[in-house]
């Protein structure tokens, strides 16, 4: 199975430069793509991009995470060429498209919305985008063939497209820009429109397909699980600009600003308010932080923390009083009430006793665990 | 039990409605099968005055002329309606009040107004540079005039009906402009072509009193053929060609009700 | 390099190209209908303003001549004959269209009350005889109500017309046509505005008011006032213009507007009387469309009259 659809990426008789790009090797070692200093404005005030510089790595599946309107979707639409930067230069492949028309990239998208063409079958859909680069008829035949496989489409290429469900939409989506091989596939938000159950599926096939075809996948998001799972690197962006850009547990676990703490799931941060070596002064009390930088901010993750039972003393360990617990079969989460502060805790279910609601707890964490981060 | 009888009572209302509605058209057929020509009492069936159609010269080159203008002159309007019912859909985060003042005024300009406007302006401009005599090219002129905005509403609207990122996919898919257009964006829109265009066509030929003022004296069409055949006194031939116009009429009818029925299907 | 220096050239690049577009896609159509119906209508309300030549061409000096042509003052004084035409055309317009609303809304309510199979059906036969030619109709009626037929003698036996005089031609014929002519345009629109009613509204109201009757009036009428308007819109504008009907049907006397305006180019050659009437017509329909609108924001629902 895997073997047929990477035998059709590097296949020498295909007249794509996408095919040639894909299995030349010194091109795999290059950036697939390099963003320099993009700028967009739309209209007169509303910035959505105020200067990208980013390089995303052939192979890699790539993830531009933040909120609406953070200009995560704008970035894709100028790497499909929708939509034409103000300023800033774009490179694909090595080569400068800052300037070519989205119908002469080498680049597919994966609509939000899947756009297959209505008036089209299924079959006929996938074969728009060969048709429209002009390949041969009997090649057309064969990759759509090929792809309906690998997707897994079975019998469903001669439907008309409105008889499809959600799922099989993405799917057909999927498969419309992967049979094009282009250098970089792009995702809009692909998942988004489906239920919860549907979407895990999903995830976990996408992520299939990207490793096996090792194409560039550049997958746009607002939902931070969905980053984490399925990336290789991330990039979070916030009002026009890249916050920070790294694997997932580098952002999840080291993040740059208190942004991108929270845009990733964290609540407990504190300022510090005084430093003497390796002990910071926080709302919470005194704590001991292993090189956990010179930021103002301290990060303490909850899952890295520890309930005992009544009082304790040592270090890192802080009395406390449960305000709330919310009991989710494999842990529970903890709202703890620190003296002046709160503070959230995931304690993984192992059988040992819970505490409930007003009971007195120790809190411990470890001095490697504590970051500390700029505002 | 009140209820019952207002049901009753509009169900009688509908029928007499509908009586009302076919009695004309009904007393039209009968008497174009009429062996005499009294248009009050019918005497023996009898298709003499289909006979005499067939002869007459009059008859058949307004019928070529109703053919024509209705063909060519809702080409036409498909053209340059479906030109600017794009450009209304792709600009329509403009501000285009002008344009869609320019598309509904020939849609609510009063008839007889049209007519005379189109009349005393085509006379004119014949008087002052020889071109544009009435006759059939001035006709189709005004057919085209009022088919445009209906053609222009239809396919706009189909196009304000679509996902606007299927044009983003088409450009993403590799499809040059010339290709969008004929892969993408006519197949898609097809549906609301035909429909245009038969609407045109049925807007032409049912139209008079546009045709009637911008008509030259070789160019009459059926309706004024037949126009001008009431005035000069009723003869029991116009029963039998405005039959067979109520004919295609009805055939026109159970076509358009088996399209909506297979479509609900 | 100063970014906001560099936006206007790729910015404006793509402002060109979008201006290039609207132009190639938009200026055939409009340059049409501005050249074979803006300029014809703008030298037609100028035509008002000249004086009749010796051919019922227009001339200069401009005047008001025709206006007051219009207005029954002629050469042998003043005759009410043009004023008869315009009355007879605002009552014809008034009763007609008052007439069509009594028939065409029982007849829509009923449509939206059948089976949802029948429905498309119905409304296909109530609007299939106005696709046939408006003369072909009236043709109809002139059979219908000539001298001697059924319809003719029963009226004669009544007692309401004079012997051997038929139904038609009569201001009673044209009503007929009228009536006949427009019914279609009312019954969709109120269809359409039947077919939206909220029945947990017509539900609450029964409860709340005794009668049926005022449940219905304040329950089920307000909602279909919008399709109502529009129809009313529909009917009136174009009643009011009528040339076929009153031709054929109406004789000597049942003569209105538009057969005053089409006979200035026709048979009475003065161009600018004609366009006088024209203009007339003209300011009905606009302040029509103007009122209607007005009175449809005012009802509110965000309903707009579209025509």
């Amino acid at each position: 199975m895997s073997d047929t659809i990477t035998a059709a990426v590097t296949d020498k008789t295909a007249p794509t430069p996408a095919a040639r790009a894909a299995h030349d090797a010194s091109t795999r070692e290059a950036s697939a793509i390099a963003m320099q200093g993009l700028h967009k404005r739309f209209g007169r005030d509303t910035v959505a991009l105020a200067g990208v510089d980013l390089a995303i790595r052939a192979g890699e599946f790539f993830t531009l995470l933040g909120p609406s309107g953070c200009g995560k979707t704008t970035l894709l639409r100028i790497l499909a060429g929708l939509e034409e930067a103000d300023d800033g230069r774009l490179l694909i492949g090595g080569r400068d498209v800052t300037d070519v028309p989205p119908h002469r990239r080498s680049v597919n998208t994966v609509f939000q919305s899947y756009a297959l063409f209505p008036h089209l079958s299924v079959r006929e859909n996938l074969d728009f985008g060969l048709k429209m680069r002009g390949v041969a008829p009997a090649e057309r035949k064969a990759r759509v063939a090929r792809i309906a496989e690998f997707i897994q489409l079975g019998d469903l290429v001669e439907r008309r497209v409105d008889q499809l469900s959600g799922g099989q939409r993405q799917r057909i989506a999927l498969a419309r820009a992967l049979v094009c091989e282009p250098d970089v596939l792009l995702l809009d938000e692909p998942l988004s429109a489906l239920d919860a159950g549907l979407r895990s599926q999903l995830q976990v096939e996408l992520l299939r397909v990207q490793k096996r075809l090792g194409m560039t996948f550049v997958f746009v998001t607002h939902d931070q699980d969905e980053a984490m799972v399925m990336s290789d690197r991330i990039a979070v962006l916030n009002g026009g600009l890249i916050q920070q850009v790294g694997p997932p547990r580098e952002v999840y676990e080291h993040p740059v600003n208190a942004f991108v703490a929270r845009f990733m799931g964290h609540d407990n941060l504190y300022p510090v308010t005084g430093r003497c070596g390796d002990r910071l002064t926080t709302p919470l009390g005194e704590l001991t932080a292993e090189a956990a930088g010179s930021g103002a901010l301290l990060l303490i993750r909850p899952e890295t923390l520890d309930l005992l039972p009544g009082d304790g003393a040592g270090t890192n360990h802080l009395p406390a009083r449960v305000v709330e617990r919310l009991y989710r079969g494999s842990h529970a989460e903890y709202r703890l009430a620190v003296g002046e502060s709160t503070l959230q805790a995931t304690v993984n279910n192992r059988g040992r006793h819970l505490p409930e609601v007003g009971d007195r707890v120790t809190v411990t964490v470890a001095p490697e665990d504590l970051v500390t981060l700029s505002e | 039990m009140r209820k019952r009888t207002l049901k009753r009572g509009l169900t009688a209302f509908w029928w007499l409605t509908l009586a009302f509605l076919y009695l004309p058209l009904a007393v039209v057929v009968l008497f174009s099968f009429n062996a005499s020509n009294s248009a009050a009492n019918f005497t023996d069936v009898s298709l003499r005055w289909y006979y005499r159609l067939l002869g007459n010269e009059e008859i058949l080159s307004a019928f070529a002329n109703s053919m024509v203008l209705a063909i060519v002159s809702s080409v036409v309007a498909l053209v340059v309606g479906c030109l600017i019912g794009y450009g209304m859909y792709r600009h329509r985060h403009r501000k285009l009040g002008w344009l869609i003042v320019l598309i509904y005024l020939p849609i609510v300009l009063p008839d007889i107004v049209f007519g005379i406007s189109e009349m005393a302006f085509f006379v004119q401009v014949h008087r002052l540079t020889g071109f544009l005599q009435p006759g059939l090219s001035t006709m189709i002129i005004a057919h085209v005039t009022f088919q445009i905005p209906f053609v222009a509403l239809i396919v706009y609207s189909r196009f304000v009906g679509l996902d606007p990122t299927l044009f983003e996919a088409a450009k993403d898919l590799y499809a040059t402009p010339i290709k969008r257009v004929v892969h993408f964006m006519l197949p898609t829109i097809k549906p609301a072509l035909i429909s245009a265009f038969f609407l045109s066509f049925t807007l032409s030929v049912d139209d008079f009193v546009i045709s009637f003022f911008t008509a030259g004296p070789e160019s009459a069409t059926l309706p004024i053929y037949i126009w001008g055949a009431i005035k000069k006194g009723v003869s029991p031939e116009i029963n039998a060609i405005a039959t067979l116009m109520i004919g295609a009429v009805a055939v026109a009818a159970i076509v358009s009700l088996m399209f909506s029925r297979r479509r609900q299907a | 390099m100063s970014y906001s220096g560099v936006i206007p050239t790729a910015r404006s690049r793509a402002m060109v190209r979008e201006a290039r577009h609207l132009l190639f896609t938009v200026a055939p159509g409009a340059t049409w209908i501005v050249i074979f119906l803006v300029l014809p209508s703008a030298y037609l309300m100028a035509v008002a303003f000249m004086t009749n030549g010796p051919y019922g061409l227009p001339e200069m000096p401009l005047s008001l001549e025709s206006f007051r042509r219009l207005a029954g003052f002629g050469f042998l004084g003043w005759s009410p004959g043009n004023l008869y035409t315009l009355l007879r055309s605002l009552w014809q317009t008034l009763v007609s269209t008052g007439l069509v609303v009594l028939v065409a809304y029982p007849i829509a309510y009923y449509i939206s009350t059948c089976r949802a199979k029948w429905r498309p059906i119905m409304l296909l036969l109530v609007v299939v005889p106005s696709w046939t030619n408006q003369v072909i109709r009236t043709f109809g009626w002139m059979n219908l109500l000539a001298p001697g037929t059924p319809l003719s003698s029963l009226a004669e036996s009544l007692g309401l017309i004079a012997p051997n005089m038929g139904l038609y031609p009569s201001n009673f014929a044209v009503t007929l046509g009228l009536v006949y002519n427009f019914l279609p345009f009312m019954v969709l629109p109120l269809y359409a505005a039947f077919e939206k009613l909220d029945t947990a509204q017509v539900e609450a109201a029964q409860d709340l008011y005794a009668s049926p009757l005022r449940a219905f009036w304040h329950a089920v009428f307000p909602q279909t006032l919008p399709g109502l308007l529009a129809g009313i819109v529909l009917v009136a504008i174009p009643a009011f213009g009528m040339y076929v009907i009153p031709e054929l049907l109406g004789g000597g006397k049942g003569m209105m507007l538009g057969n005053l305006v089409a006979n200035q180019f026709s048979g009475g050659a003065n161009w600018p009387l004609g366009a006088a009437g024209a203009i007339l017509m003209l300011i009905a329909t606009f302040v029509g469309l103007f009122a209607m609108r007005r009175i449809g924001k005012r009802l509110g629902g965000g309903e707009e009259v579209v025509i």
